[in-house]
Protein backbone atom coordinates (compact mmCIF):
# COMPACT_ATOMS: atom_id res chain seq x y z
CA UNK A 1 0.00 0.00 0.00
CA UNK A 2 1.17 3.72 -1.05
CA UNK A 3 1.32 6.26 1.56
CA UNK A 4 -0.49 8.62 -0.40
CA UNK A 5 -3.00 7.30 -3.36
CA UNK A 6 -5.01 9.49 -5.57
CA UNK A 7 -7.90 7.62 -7.17
CA UNK A 8 -9.61 10.16 -10.22
CA UNK A 9 -8.79 12.46 -7.48
CA UNK A 10 -11.16 15.58 -9.24
CA UNK A 11 -11.41 19.63 -7.28
CA UNK A 12 -13.66 21.87 -8.82
CA UNK A 13 -13.97 25.73 -7.57
CA UNK A 14 -17.13 26.53 -8.62
CA UNK A 15 -17.46 25.81 -12.38
CA UNK A 16 -13.18 25.53 -12.27
CA UNK A 17 -11.81 22.16 -12.93
CA UNK A 18 -8.46 22.66 -10.84
CA UNK A 19 -7.46 18.77 -10.60
CA UNK A 20 -8.72 16.50 -13.17
CA UNK A 21 -8.86 13.00 -12.17
CA UNK A 22 -5.49 12.51 -10.97
CA UNK A 23 -4.14 9.12 -10.27
CA UNK A 24 -1.30 9.27 -8.59
CA UNK A 25 1.13 6.79 -5.79
CA UNK A 26 3.44 8.06 -3.47
CA UNK A 27 5.37 5.66 -2.05
CA UNK A 28 7.27 5.94 1.86
CA UNK A 29 11.10 7.42 1.10
CA UNK A 30 9.97 9.24 -2.22
CA UNK A 31 11.16 12.81 -2.59
CA UNK A 32 8.42 13.96 -4.78
CA UNK A 33 9.06 17.40 -6.29
CA UNK A 34 6.04 19.09 -8.40
CA UNK A 35 6.55 21.72 -11.02
CA UNK A 36 4.15 23.58 -13.12
CA UNK A 37 2.83 27.06 -14.30
CA UNK A 38 0.75 28.98 -11.82
CA UNK A 39 -2.92 27.13 -11.88
CA UNK A 40 -1.73 23.96 -12.99
CA UNK A 41 -3.20 22.74 -9.63
CA UNK A 42 0.24 21.73 -7.99
CA UNK A 43 -0.35 23.49 -4.70
CA UNK A 44 -4.13 22.40 -4.97
CA UNK A 45 -2.86 18.95 -4.73
CA UNK A 46 -0.95 19.25 -2.24
CA UNK A 47 -3.51 21.04 -0.39
CA UNK A 48 -5.86 18.08 -0.92
CA UNK A 49 -3.53 15.81 0.98
CA UNK A 50 -3.93 17.08 4.30
CA UNK A 51 -7.59 18.37 3.61
CA UNK A 52 -7.24 21.97 3.71
CA UNK A 53 -8.87 21.89 -0.13
CA UNK A 54 -11.55 19.71 -0.10
CA UNK A 55 -11.69 17.07 -2.62
CA UNK A 56 -14.84 17.25 -5.02
CA UNK A 57 -14.42 14.11 -7.09
CA UNK A 58 -12.76 11.09 -7.03
CA UNK A 59 -10.99 9.58 -3.68
CA UNK A 60 -7.38 10.25 -1.77
CA UNK A 61 -6.38 7.78 0.58
CA UNK A 62 -3.60 9.34 2.99
CA UNK A 63 -1.58 6.27 5.33
CA UNK A 64 -4.63 4.25 4.59
CA UNK A 65 -7.40 6.61 5.61
CA UNK A 66 -9.85 8.62 2.66
CA UNK A 67 -9.51 12.38 3.39
CA UNK A 68 -13.32 12.18 2.82
CA UNK A 69 -13.83 10.57 6.25
CA UNK A 70 -13.74 14.07 7.72
CA UNK A 71 -13.60 15.12 11.58
CA UNK A 72 -11.45 13.00 13.99
CA UNK A 73 -10.10 10.94 11.33
CA UNK A 74 -8.85 13.97 8.65
CA UNK A 75 -7.30 15.62 12.20
CA UNK A 76 -5.59 11.66 12.21
CA UNK A 77 -4.14 12.44 8.13
CA UNK A 78 -3.24 16.07 9.35
CA UNK A 79 -1.21 14.49 12.13
CA UNK A 80 0.95 12.44 10.08
CA UNK A 81 1.20 14.59 7.17
CA UNK A 82 3.23 17.62 8.68
CA UNK A 83 3.32 21.31 5.96
CA UNK A 84 5.35 24.16 5.92
CA UNK A 85 3.91 26.88 3.70
CA UNK A 86 5.22 29.89 1.34
CA UNK A 87 4.24 32.73 3.95
CA UNK A 88 5.84 30.55 7.15
CA UNK A 89 2.57 31.08 9.18
CA UNK A 90 4.12 31.05 12.54
CA UNK A 91 2.37 31.98 15.77
CA UNK A 92 3.47 35.61 16.32
CA UNK A 93 2.56 35.52 19.85
CA UNK A 94 4.58 32.67 20.56
CA UNK A 95 8.49 32.10 20.52
CA UNK A 96 10.12 29.61 18.30
CA UNK A 97 10.74 26.99 21.25
CA UNK A 98 6.47 27.39 21.38
CA UNK A 99 5.88 27.21 18.04
CA UNK A 100 7.75 24.14 17.60
CA UNK A 101 6.05 22.65 21.33
CA UNK A 102 2.82 23.60 20.38
CA UNK A 103 1.67 20.89 17.93
CA UNK A 104 3.05 18.29 20.68
CA UNK A 105 1.36 19.77 23.37
CA UNK A 106 -2.20 20.25 21.89
CA UNK A 107 -2.29 17.16 19.60
CA UNK A 108 -0.14 14.65 20.97
CA UNK A 109 -1.01 15.67 24.68
CA UNK A 110 2.58 15.79 25.86
CA UNK A 111 3.07 18.02 29.22
CA UNK A 112 5.19 21.20 28.31
CA UNK A 113 8.15 20.22 29.39
CA UNK A 114 8.18 17.29 27.60
CA UNK A 115 7.30 19.08 24.59
CA UNK A 116 9.81 21.91 25.29
CA UNK A 117 12.95 19.98 25.50
CA UNK A 118 11.82 18.04 22.35
CA UNK A 119 11.16 21.34 20.66
CA UNK A 120 14.78 22.63 21.15
CA UNK A 121 16.16 19.22 20.12
CA UNK A 122 14.55 19.75 16.74
CA UNK A 123 15.47 23.81 16.98
CA UNK A 124 19.15 22.64 17.49
CA UNK A 125 18.37 20.20 14.22
CA UNK A 126 17.54 23.42 12.10
CA UNK A 127 20.38 25.08 13.18
CA UNK A 128 18.02 27.59 15.66
CA UNK A 129 18.60 26.24 19.43
CA UNK A 130 20.00 29.56 19.89
CA UNK A 131 17.30 31.58 19.02
CA UNK A 132 14.68 29.36 20.60
CA UNK A 133 13.56 32.44 23.15
CA UNK A 134 12.55 34.76 19.94
CA UNK A 135 9.67 35.97 18.87
CA UNK A 136 9.27 35.18 14.99
CA UNK A 137 9.18 38.93 14.27
CA UNK A 138 12.47 39.49 15.28
CA UNK A 139 13.67 36.13 13.12
CA UNK A 140 14.89 36.59 9.54
CA UNK A 141 12.92 34.86 6.89
CA UNK A 142 14.75 32.17 6.53
CA UNK A 143 15.27 31.55 9.92
CA UNK A 144 11.31 31.69 10.49
CA UNK A 145 10.69 28.89 6.98
CA UNK A 146 13.15 26.58 9.57
CA UNK A 147 11.56 27.17 12.78
CA UNK A 148 8.39 26.44 10.42
CA UNK A 149 9.91 22.91 9.60
CA UNK A 150 10.90 22.51 13.11
CA UNK A 151 7.59 23.19 13.80
CA UNK A 152 5.81 20.61 11.71
CA UNK A 153 8.20 18.16 12.24
CA UNK A 154 7.23 17.99 16.28
CA UNK A 155 4.03 16.55 15.85
CA UNK A 156 5.98 13.50 14.43
CA UNK A 157 4.46 13.01 10.84
CA UNK A 158 5.38 10.25 8.17
CA UNK A 159 4.97 12.56 5.37
CA UNK A 160 6.16 16.61 5.07
CA UNK A 161 4.49 18.54 2.86
CA UNK A 162 6.18 21.68 1.51
CA UNK A 163 3.93 24.60 -0.32
CA UNK A 164 6.69 26.98 -2.34
CA UNK A 165 8.89 26.72 0.64
CA UNK A 166 11.54 29.42 -0.80
CA UNK A 167 9.22 31.33 -2.97
CA UNK A 168 8.81 34.34 -0.37
CA UNK A 169 12.97 34.44 0.63
CA UNK A 170 15.84 36.08 -0.67
CA UNK A 171 18.20 34.19 -2.96
CA UNK A 172 20.79 34.12 0.14
CA UNK A 173 18.07 33.02 2.05
CA UNK A 174 16.78 29.95 0.13
CA UNK A 175 20.19 27.90 0.60
CA UNK A 176 19.80 27.78 4.46
CA UNK A 177 15.97 26.27 3.98
CA UNK A 178 16.81 24.08 1.18
CA UNK A 179 19.80 22.81 3.23
CA UNK A 180 17.51 21.37 6.09
CA UNK A 181 15.17 20.28 3.15
CA UNK A 182 18.26 18.05 1.91
CA UNK A 183 18.66 16.90 5.24
CA UNK A 184 15.27 15.41 6.07
CA UNK A 185 15.44 13.71 2.88
CA UNK A 186 18.66 12.05 3.43
CA UNK A 187 17.37 10.81 6.72
CA UNK A 188 14.33 8.69 4.76
CA UNK A 189 11.74 10.98 5.31
CA UNK A 190 8.86 10.65 2.58
CA UNK A 191 8.06 14.77 0.87
CA UNK A 192 5.84 16.34 -1.55
CA UNK A 193 7.57 19.44 -2.11
CA UNK A 194 5.82 22.18 -4.35
CA UNK A 195 8.37 24.58 -5.96
CA UNK A 196 10.60 26.33 -8.22
CA UNK A 197 13.96 25.45 -7.62
CA UNK A 198 15.08 23.03 -10.22
CA UNK A 199 18.29 22.31 -8.87
CA UNK A 200 16.66 20.97 -5.10
CA UNK A 201 14.57 19.08 -7.98
CA UNK A 202 17.64 17.21 -9.49
CA UNK A 203 19.68 16.51 -6.50
CA UNK A 204 17.57 15.95 -3.77
CA UNK A 205 14.30 15.13 -5.76
CA UNK A 206 13.70 10.74 -6.13
CA UNK A 207 10.74 12.02 -8.81
CA UNK A 208 9.88 14.72 -10.51
CA UNK A 209 6.25 15.65 -11.63
CA UNK A 210 4.89 18.12 -13.97
CA UNK A 211 1.53 19.78 -14.27
CA UNK A 212 -0.45 21.32 -16.42
CA UNK A 213 -4.31 22.40 -16.46
CA UNK A 214 -5.01 20.41 -13.67
CA UNK A 215 -3.99 17.01 -14.57
CA UNK A 216 -0.04 14.81 -14.64
CA UNK A 217 1.72 15.18 -18.05
CA UNK A 218 5.19 14.12 -17.32
CA UNK A 219 6.15 11.69 -13.94
CA UNK A 220 9.73 10.61 -13.60
CA UNK A 221 12.74 10.91 -12.64
CA UNK A 222 14.13 14.40 -11.88
CA UNK A 223 17.43 14.14 -13.85
CA UNK A 224 16.38 12.45 -16.83
CA UNK A 225 13.25 14.42 -17.48
CA UNK A 226 15.30 17.51 -17.08
CA UNK A 227 17.81 16.31 -19.41
CA UNK A 228 15.42 15.15 -21.68
CA UNK A 229 12.35 16.78 -21.27
CA UNK A 230 9.33 14.79 -22.95
CA UNK A 231 6.82 17.62 -23.93
CA UNK A 232 7.67 20.66 -25.48
CA UNK A 233 5.52 21.92 -22.89
CA UNK A 234 7.92 20.59 -20.32
CA UNK A 235 11.19 22.14 -22.21
CA UNK A 236 9.59 25.61 -22.83
CA UNK A 237 8.92 25.68 -19.03
CA UNK A 238 12.04 24.93 -17.35
CA UNK A 239 13.73 27.00 -19.90
CA UNK A 240 11.59 29.97 -17.78
CA UNK A 241 12.87 28.82 -14.24
CA UNK A 242 16.43 28.52 -14.75
CA UNK B 1 -30.24 83.91 39.30
CA UNK B 2 -25.95 83.50 39.84
CA UNK B 3 -23.98 80.91 39.79
CA UNK B 4 -23.38 79.51 43.46
CA UNK B 5 -20.94 76.36 43.08
CA UNK B 6 -21.30 75.86 46.90
CA UNK B 7 -24.81 74.37 46.32
CA UNK B 8 -23.06 71.21 44.80
CA UNK B 9 -21.40 69.57 48.05
CA UNK B 10 -24.75 69.38 49.45
CA UNK B 11 -26.38 67.34 46.40
CA UNK B 12 -23.32 65.13 45.94
CA UNK B 13 -24.34 61.75 47.90
CA UNK B 14 -27.50 62.05 45.96
CA UNK B 15 -25.63 62.44 42.94
CA UNK B 16 -22.75 59.64 43.81
CA UNK B 17 -26.11 56.81 44.34
CA UNK B 18 -27.34 58.19 41.04
CA UNK B 19 -23.60 57.57 39.36
CA UNK B 20 -23.49 54.28 41.61
CA UNK B 21 -26.86 52.99 39.08
CA UNK B 22 -25.25 53.84 36.05
CA UNK B 23 -22.21 51.99 36.97
CA UNK B 24 -24.38 48.84 38.28
CA UNK B 25 -26.13 48.95 34.61
CA UNK B 26 -23.13 49.79 32.74
CA UNK B 27 -21.06 46.60 34.54
CA UNK B 28 -23.85 44.02 34.31
CA UNK B 29 -25.44 45.22 30.97
CA UNK B 30 -21.32 45.05 29.28
CA UNK B 31 -20.65 41.71 31.02
CA UNK B 32 -23.47 40.36 29.50
CA UNK B 33 -23.21 42.12 26.49
CA UNK B 34 -19.87 41.07 25.39
CA UNK B 35 -20.58 37.58 25.84
CA UNK B 36 -23.65 37.94 23.86
CA UNK B 37 -21.60 39.71 21.24
CA UNK B 38 -18.92 37.33 21.55
CA UNK B 39 -21.39 34.50 20.56
CA UNK B 40 -23.30 36.34 18.22
CA UNK B 41 -19.69 37.94 16.22
CA UNK B 42 -18.31 34.05 16.12
CA UNK B 43 -22.12 32.88 14.84
CA UNK B 44 -21.28 35.56 11.80
CA UNK B 45 -17.65 35.22 11.22
CA UNK B 46 -17.83 30.82 11.29
CA UNK B 47 -21.62 30.03 11.26
CA UNK B 48 -22.73 27.69 8.51
CA UNK B 49 -25.54 29.62 6.49
CA UNK B 50 -28.49 29.69 9.05
CA UNK B 51 -26.46 30.20 12.35
CA UNK B 52 -24.90 33.23 10.30
CA UNK B 53 -28.07 34.65 9.19
CA UNK B 54 -29.50 34.43 13.19
CA UNK B 55 -26.65 36.35 14.27
CA UNK B 56 -27.16 38.77 11.27
CA UNK B 57 -30.82 39.47 11.74
CA UNK B 58 -29.73 39.87 15.68
CA UNK B 59 -27.57 42.18 14.47
CA UNK B 60 -29.23 44.48 11.97
CA UNK B 61 -32.47 44.53 14.40
CA UNK B 62 -30.58 46.33 16.45
CA UNK B 63 -28.35 48.40 15.13
CA UNK B 64 -31.46 49.58 12.59
CA UNK B 65 -33.15 50.74 15.77
CA UNK B 66 -32.31 53.60 18.21
CA UNK B 67 -31.55 52.26 22.25
CA UNK B 68 -34.56 54.17 23.49
CA UNK B 69 -36.97 52.19 21.46
CA UNK B 70 -35.34 49.21 22.37
CA UNK B 71 -35.60 49.90 25.95
CA UNK B 72 -39.07 51.40 25.62
CA UNK B 73 -40.27 47.98 23.62
CA UNK B 74 -38.19 46.15 26.78
CA UNK B 75 -40.30 47.84 29.61
CA UNK B 76 -43.46 48.54 27.59
CA UNK B 77 -44.43 46.30 25.20
CA UNK B 78 -42.67 42.77 26.23
CA UNK B 79 -45.66 42.21 29.52
CA UNK B 80 -48.39 43.21 26.44
CA UNK B 81 -46.57 40.94 23.83
CA UNK B 82 -45.15 38.53 26.10
CA UNK B 83 -46.57 38.39 29.31
CA UNK B 84 -42.79 39.24 30.66
CA UNK B 85 -43.15 42.12 33.32
CA UNK B 86 -39.85 43.07 34.18
CA UNK B 87 -38.72 46.03 36.94
CA UNK B 88 -37.07 49.35 34.84
CA UNK B 89 -33.61 48.36 36.12
CA UNK B 90 -33.78 45.19 34.52
CA UNK B 91 -35.12 46.80 32.03
CA UNK B 92 -32.29 48.76 31.39
CA UNK B 93 -29.80 46.33 32.09
CA UNK B 94 -31.30 44.06 29.40
CA UNK B 95 -31.25 46.77 27.04
CA UNK B 96 -27.80 47.19 26.90
CA UNK B 97 -26.61 43.46 26.75
CA UNK B 98 -28.99 44.02 23.83
CA UNK B 99 -27.62 46.65 22.48
CA UNK B 100 -23.93 46.42 22.98
CA UNK B 101 -23.65 42.88 22.19
CA UNK B 102 -24.81 43.90 18.41
CA UNK B 103 -21.71 46.14 18.16
CA UNK B 104 -19.90 44.26 19.93
CA UNK B 105 -20.45 41.27 17.48
CA UNK B 106 -19.59 43.10 14.23
CA UNK B 107 -16.44 44.12 16.65
CA UNK B 108 -15.25 40.27 17.27
CA UNK B 109 -16.31 39.37 13.68
CA UNK B 110 -14.09 41.90 12.07
CA UNK B 111 -11.30 41.07 14.91
CA UNK B 112 -11.08 37.15 14.19
CA UNK B 113 -11.55 37.82 10.95
CA UNK B 114 -8.72 40.18 10.52
CA UNK B 115 -6.20 37.55 11.35
CA UNK B 116 -4.40 35.63 8.85
CA UNK B 117 -6.10 32.96 7.54
CA UNK B 118 -3.05 30.79 6.73
CA UNK B 119 -2.34 30.97 10.68
CA UNK B 120 -5.51 29.16 10.76
CA UNK B 121 -4.26 26.99 8.39
CA UNK B 122 -1.01 26.04 10.11
CA UNK B 123 -3.07 24.84 13.00
CA UNK B 124 -5.49 22.59 11.26
CA UNK B 125 -2.46 21.50 9.18
CA UNK B 126 -0.91 20.18 12.67
CA UNK B 127 -4.32 17.96 13.20
CA UNK B 128 -5.96 20.79 15.88
CA UNK B 129 -9.48 20.98 15.63
CA UNK B 130 -11.09 24.22 15.02
CA UNK B 131 -12.30 25.14 18.31
CA UNK B 132 -8.87 24.88 19.20
CA UNK B 133 -7.50 27.14 16.61
CA UNK B 134 -9.44 29.44 17.51
CA UNK B 135 -8.95 29.60 21.34
CA UNK B 136 -4.99 28.97 21.39
CA UNK B 137 -4.36 30.79 17.98
CA UNK B 138 -6.74 32.97 16.58
CA UNK B 139 -8.52 33.66 19.78
CA UNK B 140 -5.37 35.39 21.37
CA UNK B 141 -4.54 37.27 18.45
CA UNK B 142 -7.93 38.69 17.64
CA UNK B 143 -8.36 39.79 21.47
CA UNK B 144 -5.19 42.19 21.13
CA UNK B 145 -7.26 44.04 18.10
CA UNK B 146 -10.26 43.65 20.24
CA UNK B 147 -9.34 46.13 23.19
CA UNK B 148 -9.33 49.44 21.24
CA UNK B 149 -13.03 49.37 19.67
CA UNK B 150 -14.27 47.55 22.39
CA UNK B 151 -13.33 50.05 24.87
CA UNK B 152 -14.80 52.61 22.35
CA UNK B 153 -18.13 50.08 22.77
CA UNK B 154 -17.86 50.66 26.61
CA UNK B 155 -17.61 53.87 26.63
CA UNK B 156 -20.57 55.26 24.35
CA UNK B 157 -22.68 52.27 26.47
CA UNK B 158 -22.28 54.03 29.76
CA UNK B 159 -23.36 57.08 28.14
CA UNK B 160 -26.38 55.34 26.37
CA UNK B 161 -27.60 54.66 30.29
CA UNK B 162 -28.44 57.80 30.80
CA UNK B 163 -31.32 57.46 28.31
CA UNK B 164 -32.62 55.50 30.47
CA UNK B 165 -34.32 58.78 32.08
CA UNK B 166 -37.40 57.66 29.51
CA UNK B 167 -38.17 54.52 32.05
CA UNK B 168 -37.50 56.32 35.10
CA UNK B 169 -34.53 54.25 36.51
CA UNK B 170 -32.74 56.70 38.97
CA UNK B 171 -29.63 56.57 37.19
CA UNK B 172 -27.17 59.52 37.16
CA UNK B 173 -28.62 61.54 34.57
CA UNK B 174 -32.42 60.95 36.13
CA UNK B 175 -30.95 62.17 39.49
CA UNK B 176 -29.72 65.17 37.99
CA UNK B 177 -33.07 66.03 36.59
CA UNK B 178 -34.60 65.51 39.66
CA UNK B 179 -32.18 67.94 41.89
CA UNK B 180 -33.03 70.36 39.00
CA UNK B 181 -36.34 70.33 39.20
CA UNK B 182 -36.31 71.35 42.84
CA UNK B 183 -33.47 73.95 42.78
CA UNK B 184 -33.39 75.00 38.87
CA UNK B 185 -29.81 75.16 39.74
CA UNK B 186 -28.61 74.23 36.01
CA UNK B 187 -25.31 75.27 35.56
CA UNK B 188 -24.00 73.96 38.77
CA UNK B 189 -26.39 70.27 38.47
CA UNK B 190 -25.30 69.30 34.82
CA UNK B 191 -21.89 70.49 35.65
CA UNK B 192 -21.16 68.37 38.18
CA UNK B 193 -23.25 65.33 36.57
CA UNK B 194 -21.17 65.34 33.47
CA UNK B 195 -17.81 65.82 35.23
CA UNK B 196 -19.10 62.68 37.33
CA UNK B 197 -19.00 61.12 33.58
CA UNK B 198 -16.33 62.30 32.60
CA UNK B 199 -14.12 60.71 35.54
CA UNK B 200 -16.40 57.11 34.62
CA UNK B 201 -15.60 57.35 31.13
CA UNK B 202 -11.89 58.66 32.15
CA UNK B 203 -11.40 55.58 34.32
CA UNK B 204 -12.72 52.93 31.75
CA UNK B 205 -10.10 54.98 29.46
CA UNK B 206 -7.35 54.53 31.85
CA UNK B 207 -8.39 50.66 32.64
CA UNK B 208 -8.00 50.03 28.86
CA UNK B 209 -4.96 51.95 28.19
CA UNK B 210 -2.98 49.90 30.68
CA UNK B 211 -4.45 46.83 29.34
CA UNK B 212 -3.42 48.06 25.72
CA UNK B 213 0.08 48.91 26.81
CA UNK B 214 0.54 45.51 28.37
CA UNK B 215 -0.26 43.29 24.92
CA UNK B 216 1.16 44.22 22.41
CA UNK B 217 -0.69 44.39 19.07
CA UNK B 218 0.93 41.39 16.93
Amino acid sequence: MSIIEFHKTSKHFGDLKVLDEVDLAIEEGEVVVLIGPSGSGKSTLLRCINGLEQITGGDLIVDGISVRAGGRKLRQIRQEAGMVFQQFNLFPQMTALQNVAFGPRKVRGLSRAEAESQALLLLEKVGLKERAHHVPSALSGGQQQRVAIARALAVRPKVMLFDEPTSALDPELKQEVLNVMRQLAQEGMTMVVVTHEMSFARQVGSRLIFMEHGKISVDGHPAEVIANPPSDRLRDFLQHVE
Amino acid sequence: MEVDWSVVPGFLPQLAAGARVTILIALAGLIGGTILGLIAGLMRAYGGRVINAIAFVYIELIRGTPIVVQVMFLYFAMPILLGIRMDPMSAAILAIVVNAGAYIAEIVRGAFLSIPRGLTEAGLAMGLPQWKVLTHIVGPLAFRRLIPPLGNQFIVSLKDTSLFIVIGVGELTRTGQEIMASNFRAVEIWTAVAVLYLIMTGTLTFILRVIEKRMRIL
